[in-house]
């Protein structure tokens, strides 16, 4: 999404869906992983007349509550949307002033929608052509339209295609940038859109700034420490730049390309020791791979209030450290939802016993590598103090340093004041009343400048700047093959001195774009560009003459940078369909992706596997788990409502197999792994899937490890990890595990 | 001690598969069954029991455990008993296994019928601690009772099989409403003691059925299932047919004690000791008496 | 809450997502143990479009109760507020209010010798028992009481979508009248299982 406008976030926000007319839901279960959240998708429907259309290959409680469900054959949604825009171009029905003046390179899209006729549509996908031809004509003639969607888009071999045709259908539609409309993405676990934005990930520094040499001199000249010596720390300064390993494979970096396993590049070493903060590691696809890697290790550290099921999957004995980390209650600090919007949570309760804070266990960490001072600098800039106050101090620097999402309004006492007003916002708009006036709940980021409200519907140019308004990003160069990448005429955000498309503001053209005259101590002070603007001039300015300091361009539907410039449907890696797989054949073999040698045509076309596999298998969430379920697993009533692992089965397919309702079967996978669970008979499924939850974990292949668990430390409820029999398969882009749709077969135990 | 708890929720949640959908009464019956309460055509055992219980029930068995005796008061103040000779031959009509399982079965009633009664009139007795004790021996009593009564239907069954004296019988109301001792038409065992083995051992089987339906509550029986009748409905019909039965057996129970211990002077003794007085089988046994005669027993 | 308060719960089906977080709050916060569900979650026609729904099932709180009528050692009360309450020290286990209870309320755990089936326990609407409020003791047998510090029960005080609804009857059906008309279909009579409950026309 990032690289169709700007920013890769949920772009309305929970409320705003109440003002929505239709929802279309792809591969997001809310009801099962936001049911608070969910009220809001079931009083649209109530007070607004919204219609609920859900597109997912499971009957879902989300589709229990949907007018109109479509079950879809898994890593099918391209060929899907391509239909639907297939029939919105053919009525009529797409926005044209606004793909004229917000949009470039919807004309390919137009090209590739006019081979996604209804019934081929319903041959790839398995939904019927009048089904299609219904949902479509619902939705495209609401107004506003909503598209929801979550891991059924992204956990795919082509999720970053997935996730760039959802935002084009909508840009289609023009229901970006309006209340009721938007896309927006269901962020699953509680601040994980604080950990991306703080860039847990391998790929870039926090706030999304990248790897680029610029990004690292102005972090080391943001966190006070000496430029040298942070590139120092790096096997070479080249290093500096490259992307890491991923959560996904980062056990083929222990494995080192031998025996099969995929090549790595990682300048002649494999690595050696993992250290895990939380969750993550039997949440994994191929974990029979992932318990080789973990073998192989020299050493493996566990931080977590329970003990997390990489310590029992292992086989290793020795300097496996398993050390308790204090859970949310025992300390405070800021944390973001979905919506981008931020909260404060206070410490209710000391750490008990000898569980320690996550940040304690990192100083100590850092203490001991000796860069503690380096490490803690950044906290102490802003007052220029001696000794920092944890956390008001990291959450200052953070506002303090990152302007590319603009959390510059995310000062820890804004934060705070927010949070304990909260009952003084509305509930739909997020606006506040009274003393929380000019302010939207949560100050969802942008929040350009230490006064700014925060932005509640990105890429709204019916408000002004000031008040949360601004066009798509200028993020991708000004023009492309000759075509002007600036936003139309006359579509700047309201209140704009510049009533057209604008760059994005730097250093050199503030003075031209903003129509001002910048001071001899600003032009001194003034940073090179918005994103790196220490002295805040730039957003400042912007403010006062109603300008996005990201500038104001048109979104794009083709991104050349991409192995496929337009998203193009490619089966998935095991599909089921092989007569398609010919057809539609997945990526070319990427080397060094994420430093692994990553298999896409070469795995798709190793053999037939639907004819040994031939079962579609879809892996969810439970509604009382989460995760690798560590937590709910030990939680008594949470593992009382599910206390076995189970695979939800028609009765049919299991009939075919001599499966009874709660006898075990074995499900076997193309990776040669297989599991023993007990099936649920369920009409949720159709006869050629089966669905798993993914939290269990403790047995492993028809073993049980459980007794492997420090004594007093079992969970309630063990069982198989479905993971175990996930596939291999990775995005293209971003190397998320393809788990919601693989191939296996099943067998009566 | 933790440990102790953690060992029986672990217990306790692996027998659980998939919630309690193993509990044949709170399990995925349950909304069936509540959307079956007042559906029309329902069985509504749901409204019979309460009515039943919260109005009848009581002032029925206070009516037979006070009114019964009461009668029979009356009737031995009238009437007076029946006093055979002790001066003829006696004759033995009752074997060692006989008087052996009958006192087994009568201790169990004795156990049992108190601690019924203790039960239906719980508030009587405070409930708490000695109700729920005596709902226990209630329960314990009944395995004395099927070892018991098993036998007894096989040891009995042919005599008791209804014949034409039996009618007769009934016509005179065995001859307990006059003084006179005119012979009475019944075989080995009167019309009366007929009723009550019949109660007692087919009704007992009853008893036993519905009582443990009650006592363990929740289980699944497939020919129920099969023929649509949910555990919930299965239970509350068992409760009310012990209730109902239990009258039955309550005032079946009083006559059969009036009619051995008061009634007949000395007929308790034939179950202790075996011997009938020759008189009494005579008169109260006439067919019985003729068919000895014949036989050259007598 | 007015004097004249009468207690009741409604659960909405057009709202309910079988998320069992009111079960898993009621067995949370009274320290249930685990085969004791005083509150479930139950889904009809899993799987079927159209025709899946779920509800969430405890105690009603019935008008003229017919737990309480069955009672033989008469343990149950009634408060004013409707509130059905009964003693565990006096209950024998006999589960007859069981076999009255159309709701199937009633639970007995299995505690006694050879899983022999224990006092009787259900939703208090977290109104706790007869012994004194907030005490210890009351604590233990029956959980917590919220009612009396004039907190909501805790089953519709956690509820994710609204769906659990407890309240004075007034208040509901108001509610209940007012998501019925926005939603300009889906409207019974009355609220689902008030009549048989309290015999209500609303």
């Amino acid at each position: 999404m990032a690289n169709t406008w700007g920013y890769g976030a949920m772009t309305n926000s929970l409320g705003d869906i109440q003002n929505a007319k239709a929802i279309i839901i792809f591969g997001a279960n809310p009801a099962v992983n936001h049911p608070v959240g969910f009220q809001h998708f079931l009083k649209a429907k109530e007070r607004n007349n919204a219609k609920i259309i859900v597109i997912d290959p499971v009957f879902t409680k989300t589709a229990a509550k949907a007018d109109h469900y479509c079950q879809i054959r898994p890593g099918t949604d391209i060929p899907f949307m391509y239909g639907m825009l297939n029939l919105i171009f053919k009525n009529g029905w797409h926005d044209e002033k606004f793909i004229k003046d917000r949009v470039y390179g919807m004309e390919d899209i137009m090209e590739e929608a006019k081979k996604w006729t209804p019934q081929k549509v319903a041959d790839v996908t398995g939904v019927p052509a009048a089904q299609l031809i219904q949902i479509t004509t619902l939705y495209a003639k609401s107004n506003p339209g909503t598209l929801i969607w979550a891991m059924g888009l992204t956990q795919h071999s082509n999720g970053s295609s997935n996730t760039r045709l959802a935002p084009i259908l909508q840009l289609a539609l023009g229901n970006m940038g309006i209340e009721g409309g938007g896309t927006n993405i269901l962020r699953g676990h509680d601040n994980v859109q604080g950990a991306t934005d703080m860039a847990c990930l391998s790929d870039t520094l926090p706030g999304y700034y990248g790897l680029s040499d610029g990004a690292w001199q102005y972090f080391a000249k943001s966190w006070g420490v000496d430029y040298d010596w942070l590139s120092g720390r790096f096997k070479s300064k080249e290093w500096m730049g490259k992307k890491g390993f991923t959560l996904a494979r980062w056990w083929a970096g222990v494995l080192d390309g031998k025996d099969g396993n995929d090549q790595i590049h990682n300048a002649g070493t494999n690595l050696k020791n993992l250290f895990v903060m939380g969750n993550g590691i039997t949440s994994i696809a191929q974990q029979a791979k992932v318990k080789e890697g973990l073998d192989n290790l020299d050493m493996i550290v566990l931080c977590d209030p329970f003990v997390n099921e990489a310590a029992i999957l292992t086989d290793k004995q020795d300097d496996v450290f398993i050390l308790p980390a204090a859970t949310q209650f025992e300390t405070s600090g800021s944390v973001t939802a979905t919506n981008r919007s931020v909260q404060w949570r206070s410490k209710v309760v000391e750490p008990m016993y000898e569980a320690k804070t996550d940040h304690d266990i990192m100083f100590e960490l850092a203490k001991r590598l000796g860069f503690y001072d380096e490490y803690t600098a950044g906290m102490k800039i802003k007052e220029n103090k001696k000794d920092f106050t944890w956390p008001e101090d990291a959450t200052d620097e953070i506002a303090r340093i990152i302007k590319t999402i603009g959390l510059t309004g995310w000062t820890a006492k804004r934060i705070k004041k927010q949070t304990e007003n909260w009952h003084m916002f509305d509930q739909i708009s997020g606006r506040g009343y009274g003393e929380m006036k000019g302010e939207y709940y949560g100050l969802p980021w942008p929040a350009w400048t230490e006064t700014h409200g925060g932005s509640p519907l990105l890429y709204n140019i019916n408000r002004s700047v000031a008040e949360g308004g601004m066009g798509f990003r200028n993020r991708f160069g000004l023009e492309h093959d000759g075509h002007d990448l600036l936003a139309g005429a006359g579509s700047a955000p309201k209140g704009s001195i510049q009533k057209d498309g604008y760059p994005e503001i730097t250093a050199e053209n503030i003075e031209k774009v903003l129509g001002i005259t910048l001071t001899a101590d600003e032009k001194k002070r003034i940073g090179k560009n918005w994103k790196v603007d220490t002295s805040n001039i730039i957003a400042e300015k912007c403010m006062e003459q109603g300008i996005a300091p990201y500038g104001n361009a048109k979104a794009r539907a083709k991104v050349w940078t991409f192995p496929d410039q337009i998203p193009m449907h490619r089966e998935p890696l095991h599909s089921p369909r092989s007569d398609l797989v010919k057809e539609y054949p997945s990526f070319d073999d990427k080397e060094n992706h994420f430093r692994v040698d990553t298999k896409y045509i070469s795995k798709q076309t190793e053999k037939d596997w639907s004819k040994e596999f031939p079962i579609n298998m879809v892996t969810g969430r439970l509604v009382n788990m989460n995760g690798a379920g560590m937590e709910n697993r030990a939680s008594k009533y949470l593992a009382a409502l599910t206390p076995e692992m189970f695979c939800s089965i028609h009765p049919d397919l299991a009939g075919k197999h001599g499966i009874r309702d709660g006898s075990m079967m074995w499900i076997h996978s193309p990776e040669g792994t297989k599991i023993k669970v007990k099936a649920k008979y369920s009409f949720s499924v159709p006869e050629d899937r089966i669905f798993m939850p993914f939290h269990f974990a403790g047995h492993f292949q028809g073993e049980d490890l459980s007794h492997k668990y420090p004594k007093g430390t079992k969970p309630y409820a063990v069982g198989e990890s479905a993971n175990t029999v996930t596939n291999y398969g990775y995005d293209i882009v971003t190397q998320i595990p393809e788990t919601k749709g693989g191939l296996c077969r099943i067998e009566y135990a | 001690m933790k440990s102790k708890y953690i060992i029986i929720a672990l217990i306790t949640l692996s027998s659980l598969a998939f919630g309690a959908s193993d509990s044949a009464i709170w399990g995925d019956d349950l909304l069936k069954d509540i959307l079956g309460y007042d559906k029309k055509g329902s069985l509504h055992l749901g409204q019979y029991f309460t009515i039943l219980q919260s109005t009848y029930f009581k002032p029925l068995f206070f009516g037979v455990l006070f009114g019964i005796p009461a009668i029979f008061f009356i009737h031995y103040m009238i009437i007076g008993p029946m006093i055979f000779s002790h001066d003829r031959k006696r004759i033995y009509v009752f074997s060692v296994f006989n008087r052996m399982i009958h006192t087994i079965a009568g201790i169990a009633f004795i156990l049992i019928i108190p601690t019924g009664l203790i039960m239906m009139f719980a508030t009587t007795f405070g409930g708490g601690e000695f109700v729920r004790v005596s709902k226990e021996i209630h329960a314990i009593s009944t395995l004395l009772f099927i070892v018991s009564i098993i036998p007894m239907f096989f040891m009995w069954l042919r005599w008791m099989i209804p014949s034409s004296d039996d009618i007769k019988w009934m016509m005179i109301l065995g001859g307990y409403l006059n003084k006179r001792k005119d012979p009475i038409p019944a075989g080995r065992f009167n019309a009366g003691q007929k009723m009550w083995y019949w109660i007692a051992t087919l009704g007992g089987f009853l008893m036993i059925g519905t009582g443990a339906a009650m006592y363990f509550q929740d289980f699944r029986l497939d020919i129920l299932a099969s023929n649509g009748i949910s555990q919930i409905d299965f239970l509350r019909a068992s409760a009310i047919v012990h209730n109902a039965l239990g009258l039955v057996v309550l005032a079946l129970f009083l006559t059969h004690v009036y009619m051995s211990v008061f009634a007949i002077k000395g007929a308790i003794h034939s179950i202790i000791n075996g011997y009938k007085e020759e008189e009494e089988v005579e008169i109260l046994h006439s067919s019985y008496y003729k068919e000895l005669k014949e036989k050259g027993e007598v | 809450m007015s004097e004249n308060a009468r207690l009741k719960f409604y659960c909405d089906e057009h709202r309910c997502i079988s998320c069992d977080g009111c079960s898993v709050a009621c067995a949370e916060a009274h320290e249930l143990p685990a085969n004791i569900n005083r509150r479930k979650v139950i889904t009809m026609n899993e799987g079927i479009f159209g025709l899946e729904y779920s509800l969430s099932i405890a105690c009603m709180h019935c008008t003229d109760a017919p737990c309480e009528q069955v009672c033989p050692t008469d343990c149950f009360y009634i408060r004013e507020d409707g509130i059905v309450l009964h003693d565990k020290d006096k209950c024998i286990g006999c589960a007859y209010c069981l076999y009255a209870c159309p709701f199937g309320a009633p639970q007995f755990p299995a505690d006694g010798a050879f899983g022999v089936k224990g006092v009787m326990d259900k939703c208090t609407m977290c109104a706790g028992g007869p012994e004194e409020t907030n005490s210890h003791k009351e604590r233990e047998l029956y959980g917590q009481n919220r009612i009396s510090e004039g907190k909501v029960p805790v089953c519709a005080a956690m509820c994710s979508t609204k769906a659990l609804l407890v309240g004075d009857s007034a208040e509901i059906s108001d509610i209940y009248r007012e998501r019925v008309l926005s939603a300009g279909h889906g409207a019974k009579i009355q609220p689902y299982g008030w009549s048989t409950a309290y015999g209500s026309k609303i």
